[in-house]
């Protein structure tokens, strides 16, 4: 039995009332919405605020859910959906400067004890570039890298996703990386 | 890191991140590999996007690496949270509740959790307040009752007891009194009758105050003799027939 026909059997058995088959669900695909929603959010603990609301707003609309489309595309449908709006608060909010700070002195306590001080604070650094560079593109090609760079999911499944024709997740991602090219460009310099 | 910043000319960019991502056919792969070797902007773009492609890997490994640890709680709460949605579909105001506390602040879920503590300690000492509370069961003296603030409680054969020993009181102060008190001229007090219709109303019949004294009797007969036997004794007065 491959995972997608589990996927769908699973939903058809929540809907019938089976309480741990939700459950298994969340199991199977939290790891990858969580990475999804990390890649959008480029924090710890809004992506798992937003992998709660995301489970939370599929259980909701369970009975919504269209047989037709595939339960991981749906999951990540709303995801993707969350983390935008999610990410547009935050902006109204005016939160960056700060969390800047605390992501630097969490990536920090992260990194491995041997590494050295001008090393470790120009890893640190590469990486909060590359955050800013990816959390600065517009979400319509954000997205689409996380999904390939975060989840690795192929072209086909991207498209399901977005409900995009392949053509276009191609040319949003080649987009995407030329953007983050320059970017980081500018790190660089 | 090379400047792509221009448009590039190649028409190839969709084959290109498609052979970047390793999802191009092997025709499809050898097909561009050939390519890339004519065209430099290809070229040039592919080493760049390489470049791109490693540097968010590092950044994902490394941020995932450490989010990943403790990646069992996004799981737990996950399915917990669904868990009490589901449960909510019962008990809505429970789940409603729950779904507050997620959404609220912390700040309100303290003053909430505070608020609910200091109601239920409320609660406990007014329970224990009213459980402690004495019953008044009578006004006596607190000699008969000597716990009565502890005990409000009392078996019949108490009560008969205490009975018993202000009826022995009380004949005991009676047999020690004077013969003759009661022909007192004192005027009894408002408290003096209800103490002895209280003491009436306890005192059993054969305590009650016996009868006149001999010398109360001679005096009472004495008094008596002043009031003649037959009207017609009595001293006109007045005649009660009209004048005629």
């Amino acid at each position: 039995m491959d995972l997608a026909t589990n996927d769908e059997q699973m939903v058809e058995r929540a809907l019938s009332g089976d309480p741990e088959a939700f459950g298994e669900i969340v199991r199977r695909w939290e790891r990858r919405i969580f990475a999804l929603a990390f890649g959008m959010l480029g924090r710890e603990e809004d992506a798992r605020d937003a992998t709660q609301e995301t489970f939370l707003a599929a259980f909701r609309n369970l009975r919504g859910f269209r047989g037709d489309a595939k339960v991981s595309s749906w999951l990540h449908r709303i995801a993707v959906n969350q983390c935008i709006t999610r990410q547009r608060r935050a902006k109204v909010r005016g939160e960056t400067a700060l969390e800047d700070e605390a992501e630097k002195n969490a990536a920090v306590f992260a990194l491995p004890l041997d590494s050295s001080p001008a090393r470790t604070a120009e890893k640190i650094e590469r990486s909060m570039a590359v955050r800013r560079a990816v959390g600065s593109l517009p979400p319509d090609l954000r997205q689409v890298i996380v999904m390939k760079e975060f989840e690795e999911l192929t072209f086909q499944q991207i498209s399901e996703v977005l409900e995009l024709p392949l053509s276009t997740v191609k040319s949003r991602l080649y987009t995407a990386l030329r953007q983050l090219q320059m970017r980081l460009q500018k790190f660089g310099d | 890191m090379p400047n792509v910043n221009e448009r590039p000319i190649c028409h190839r960019a969709e084959d290109l991140v498609t052979y970047l991502y390793g999802e191009a056919s092997e025709a499809d792969a050898k097909d561009f590999s050939l390519h890339l070797q004519q065209c430099n902007a290809c070229r040039g773009e592919f080493g760049v996007f390489q470049q791109v492609h490693d540097s968010i890997l590092v950044w994902r490994n490394e941020a995932l690496g450490s989010a990943f640890n403790p990646a069992v709680r996004p799981v737990e709460s996950a399915v917990e949270l669904t868990r009490s949605v589901r449960d909510g579909r019962r008990l809505s105001a429970l789940a409603a509740l729950r779904e507050f506390f997620t959404v609220s602040p912390l700040w309100l879920r303290g003053a909430t959790a505070f608020a609910a503590v200091l109601l239920c300690a409320l609660g406990v000492l007014t329970i224990s307040r009213s459980w402690n509370r004495p019953v008044q069961v009578t006004n006596r003296e607190p000699a008969v009752f000597p716990n009565s603030e502890r005990e409000p409680k009392y078996s019949k054969q108490e009560v008969d007891e205490a009975v018993r020993a202000e009826i022995a009181r009380l004949k005991e102060q009676q047999t020690s009194a004077p013969v003759n008190k009661g022909l007192t001229t004192r005027k009894p007090t408002g408290g003096d009758r209800r103490n002895q219709l209280a003491n009436n109303l306890v005192r059993p019949k054969a305590l009650r105050p016996r009868g006149l004294s001999r010398q109360e009797r001679e005096q009472l007969a004495k008094d008596l003799r002043l009031i003649p036997r037959d009207e017609d004794e009595l001293p006109f007065v007045l005649s009660d027939e009209p004048n005629q």
